[in-house]
This record gives structure tokens, sequence and C-alpha cells, in this order.
């Protein structure tokens, strides 16, 4: 069992429960908002609700072995999540990486360490699954979640271009 | 409510906003520009140009590149100001364009000279793209003494503002943003005197999220408001860090963001309805009224409660509703109401103080003391609920102000001229008298042609 406790920021991070879902659906749902102000080919969808709520329940039942979700939580309230699957790496050594698809910490709650110590907590679970790189996912042009990565020691990798057709 | 705002209007003796169209037009036809540029040296024959102009000058020239700051001794630099907009937000007409928004520039340049003794010149811009503006601004600054920007958009003009004044060595100023926030906190100390209230335990609505309470926002908290007790209300209801917008907001307005996460601590959900609850002081700078805000929110507020309805030309909600539903102290944007927050006590004087000494930049805590002059000088005539702040008529409140806001300056190590409190009054005094005068001798000459009658 995962805890982090910082009594000091008033949070402790954990690893997500079944009964966590609805409130994660919530935040996933707002990243999902925020990626599509970076570009118009991340437009949410009308399903995307049902899309979150299946993932969730993939991370956190059915799939749990490939999936790491951890929440943070300030007074029994999720004001943060950090989602990332196991992958393989077909052609590329390490074999395995942990890719971090879903991050979102409430704006009230960043800019104090908070989404560092998740991606930090969330590593060391990802290595225990095998991983031996980890990999994060954002919108090319969010350049808040760039300098975050590279701040702590991310490097651009690969790069997904797309064009309308 | 159309009977009532003629009503209003007439009891001042002033014409409705029709007639006042059409005699803007009339005028501006027959004077074709309400500035102009004089000679200020003696000339009586072509030889004095010798010294004007080359061969002399050179002599001038020459000092000045050895030493930039001599521009401010040596030539007007130090009382020439531009006042520099784009277009893109002239009053409440929207984006019309440069050309269209040259009336309002000369009309403020003509304030400033009539009320600060400043000289403006009006620069509305062929650009709209806030990086040509920034780069525009900046490369006029060895003309001027000092930038007042004007009728820029929001929420472009925040990073404007920011960036020009921490890469300018003049002060650059959004009157949109500092002037009305400025002129907002002065009615606002005395109104919170007037009811025994202080800053810090104020529960604040501020419903508008444009330039205006935007720049209020900052300034009250910079001037001691818990920003926990701010609530500011826009067409998407209460700002609160959990809105749905929020990340938004963070790429599209930052200013706004911060607010949303700083402010609104009490927890207030809803509309500007569910924030009066309870509140002390509302400051609505929003769209016009009537009828943008109604009389029963206004009677949930807090007792005692204060209302600013600054929307123009009409107020968000007429005064007598205020007063109705209950609120004590009641201000509006507009002359032929009492208790008139208006931009005008606030600029005209700020920029004599600034220019006066020769200062690089204007902070916030600079116009928080023009504010607490301004409300100083009402304080000192007498405090009532409907005179919480000076009438523009009262035009002895300028060089104090002037006078407060460069004393500020120099104490907070920004002024290049050093002189005493004393001294700044006396200077921004002769040379607001100096420019009342010019224009008054100048219309007994016949110089500035009476206004047309009719035809």
């Amino acid at each position: 069992m995962i805890r982090v406790v910082d009594e000091s920021k008033g949070f402790r991070i954990r690893a997500a429960t079944r009964g966590d879902m609805e409130q994660i659906v919530k935040l996933i749902l707002r990243l999902k908002k925020l990626n599509e102000e970076f570009d118009p080919l991340l437009k949410v969808s009308e399903e995307a609700s049902a899309d979150a709520e299946k993932t969730c329940r993939e991370a956190l039942e059915t799939k749990k072995e490939s999936y790491v979700v951890l929440v943070a939580e300030d007074k029994d309230r999720i004001i943060g999540v950090i989602m990332a699957e196991i992958r393989r790496r077909p052609f590329y050594e390490p074999k395995v990486s942990g890719v971090i698809t879903d991050f979102y910490v409430m704006p009230e709650h960043r800019r104090k360490k908070l989404g560092e110590n998740l991606v930090r907590k969330a590593t060391e679970e990802l290595k225990k699954k095998g991983a031996g790189v980890i990999m994060a996912e954002f919108p090319f042009q969010n350049k808040i979640a760039s300098s975050f990565y590279q701040k702590l020691g991310f490097r651009a990798v690969v790069g997904i271009f797309g064009k309308e057709e | 409510m159309d009977n009532s705002a003629g009503q209003a209007s007439n009891e001042g003796g002033n014409p409705d906003k029709n007639q006042w169209y059409t005699l803007a037009l009339k005028y501006a036809k027959h004077y074709a520009g309400k500035v102009e540029v004089l000679p200020k040296v003696p000339i009586t024959g072509l030889k004095d140009f010798s010294y004007w102009y080359t061969p002399g000058v050179a002599a001038v020239s020459m000092e000045i590149s050895k030493n930039k700051d001599l521009s401010f001794e040596l030539t007007g630099r130090w009382n020439t100001i531009a006042v520099v907009g784009d277009g893109s937000r002239v009053l409440g007409l929207g984006n019309i364009g440069g050309e269209a928004a040259l009336p309002v520039l000369e009309g403020k340049a003509l304030i400033f000279k009539y009320l600060g003794g400043v000289n403006a010149v009006p620069i509305p811009l062929g650009t709209q793209d806030a990086a040509r503006v920034k780069q525009t601004v900046m490369a006029l600054e060895p003309a001027f003494g000092g930038i007042n920007l004007e009728d820029i958009e929001s929420p472009k003009c925040f990073q404007i503002l920011d960036d020009l004044r921490s890469s300018m060595n003049i002060p650059v100023w959004h009157d949109d943003q500092q002037g009305t926030a400025g002129a907002s906190l002065a009615a606002l100390i005395n109104a919170l005197k007037l009811t025994d209230r202080r800053l810090a335990d104020t529960v604040i609505v501020l419903f508008g999220s444009g330039a205006a309470n935007i720049a209020t926002a900052r300034l009250l908290i910079a001037a001691g408001a818990d920003p926990g007790k701010l609530v500011l209300v826009d067409s998407k209801g209460v700002l609160h860090a959990e809105r749905e917008d929020m990340d938004e907001l963070m790429l599209k307005h930052p200013l706004k963001y911060e607010l949303g996460i700083k402010t609104n601590k009490i927890g207030v959900r809803g509309g500007v309805e569910e924030a009066l609850k309870g509140a002390d002081v509302l400051i609505a700078a929003s769209k016009p009224g009537p009828g943008v805000i109604k009389k029963e929110w206004v009677s949930k507020m807090n007792h005692d409660s204060i209302v600013f309805a600054l929307a123009n030309p009409t107020p968000e909600i007429w005064p007598w509703e205020i007063r109705e539903a209950g609120a004590r102290i009641i201000a509006t944007g507009r002359s032929d109401f009492p208790n008139q927050v208006n931009n005008s006590l606030v600029f005209p004087a700020v920029f004599r103080g600034a220019l006066d000494s020769r200062c690089r930049t204007i902070t916030d805590s600079v116009v928080i003391a023009a504010a607490e002059e301004l409300a100083a000088f009402a304080e000192e005539k007498g405090l009532r609920d409907d005179y919480i702040i000076p009438t523009m008529e009262e035009w002895e409140v300028y060089p104090r102000v002037a006078a407060a806001v460069a004393s500020k300056l120099v104490e907070e190590g920004l002024a290049r001229r050093n002189l005493t409190k004393r001294e700044f009054y006396e200077q921004a005094q002769m040379i607001i008298s100096k420019s009342r005068f010019i224009v008054e001798r100048s219309m007994e000459m016949g110089y500035i042609e009476p206004l047309p009658g009719d035809d």
C-alpha cells in the first residue's frame, strides 16, 4: 500500500481504489478539456465521459496489473490523479516502459510540489512492475507540461505529428 | 425605465445621449481636432531659428548624446506623453480600429492638458497584434516622458502593460485598468470609513471581469484587502479555483486564473445573486444597464452596504433602485449622479506627479498613494454618504494628488528628480493653472472660437 503523507501541505498520496472512480473521472475529463486547448485534433468527444469510466475500470479492475493509478487527497477530496500504463517496447531497450497517460492536479493545489510527488511515487510503482523507462504523453503545445517534465529530468524522445484529412 | 432615464438626465440639466452625439459631431466638424502643437519659445525673426534649430541645436543634441537623461532637461520630453491605442476596444463600441479611436485619444489628450497640464500626443496604431503594439510603443521611448495606453482589449491589455512596464524606463499606464481601479479604491476607502469597516475584513463582490475589475481586484489586494474575501463574477458566474474553465483561463488569461486561485476562499458558488448574499461591497463594472443588476439581489447584501455601479453610459442598476434596495452608499460612473467614480480624477494628476518627478515607472503603491490622497481630500471637505470622492470641478485636488504621487515615487526610489512634497505641489499647481489660463486667454482672444450656435 502506497502512502505518502505530507501533513505540512495538507495532502496525502495513495493508490486509487474503485471508490475513487467517480472523482477520478471528473479530473480526467478536466485534463482532456485542457488538452483540447492545445490542438483541434484533441477536441473532446461526446463519449469522453464514458471513455474515461471505461479506462478507469480497466486500470482499477480488469487490467489493473498493467496500470498504476495514484491519487492525491486533501481531507477526503481527491485533488490530483496520475494514471500510467505498463507498455512493451518492441525493438528497443529497455523493453518495458511505464507511460504516464493522464495526470491532473486541481488549480488550487498546483505549485506545491504535489505534481512532482505524484510523478516520483508513480515512477517507483512502475519500476516495481518492471518498467525500465518512464515516459509521459501530453499535447505537443503544452509548454507547461514540457517544462515540468524537463525539470524532473525528462527529455523529448518521440514526437507524434498529426494532420486533418 | 426609459422615462426614468430621461428624468435623471434632465435633473442635472444635461442633454440625453442622442443630443450629446449630435453636438459632438457638429463640434468635431467645426473644430476639426481638439488639440494642437504650439510654440513655447519667442520668435521675433527667422534668425531665432539659428538656436531653436540649426546650427545651434546641434550643441543641445551633442549634450544629450552624452547623457540621455538630459533629454528630460533640454527638451519638452519631461512634460510630453503618448496616448496610445490600437482601437481594439473603444468605449462601449468594440473593435473599431485606429482611425476611429482617434477622436477618443484626442479627447483624452485634451483632458490631460486641461486638468494635468500634460502635453499628450494622440497615437492610434495601425496594428492590433500584441507583439507589434509592444514593439511600437517601446520604440517611442526617446520621445516621451510617459505612455498612456488606452482602449486596448482585455485580456491582451494585461500582458502588454506588464511587459511594457518592465521593459521601459518611463512610466506606462493603462487607464482602463489603473485609472478606474485607482478611482474605485479612493471611493471605497471613504465608503468604508463612513460604514465603519476595515478593508481587510470586508467582503467585496466584483461584478464584471474586464480590464477595470481585474485591475481593481489586484489593486485592492495590494492595498490590503483579503483576497479570500474578494468574489469575482463574470458572465459564467462566480469565479473560483474549481471552475470548469480554470485551465482555459490559465492559458488565455493568466491574471484572471491567478485571481481564481487566490480569491473567494469563502466558498461562494453560483452567480451574482448568490455572491451578493451578505456581501459588504459590490463594485460592478460589467455592461450598461439598467436591469443588469436586480434590486432583489442588492437587498440581500449586508446592512450598510456599498454599491458602485460603474457601467457607462448607464449604470447596471439605477442609483434610486440601489437606494430602494437598502444600500447605504451608492456611486456610479456618471457626473449627473452623486459620487462619480471617474478615472479623470486620477490620470491627469498621476501623470503630473510622474512627470514632475521624472519617474521610471508607476507601481501599485503609487496608485494607492493617489487613491489615498483623493480620499483624504474628500474627507477634509467633509464626508457624506453622497460625497465620498471629489468631483472634477474641485480642481485643487489635482496638484494635491500629483504631489502625493511624486513624493511616493521619490520614496520608492523611482524618481529621477527629488523635490519636497511642497515643491512638487507648487510646481504641479503652477503648471496646471498655466494650462487652464492659456485656454481661458485663448478663448478671450478668439484664438479658440466660441462653440458654434444653431445654424
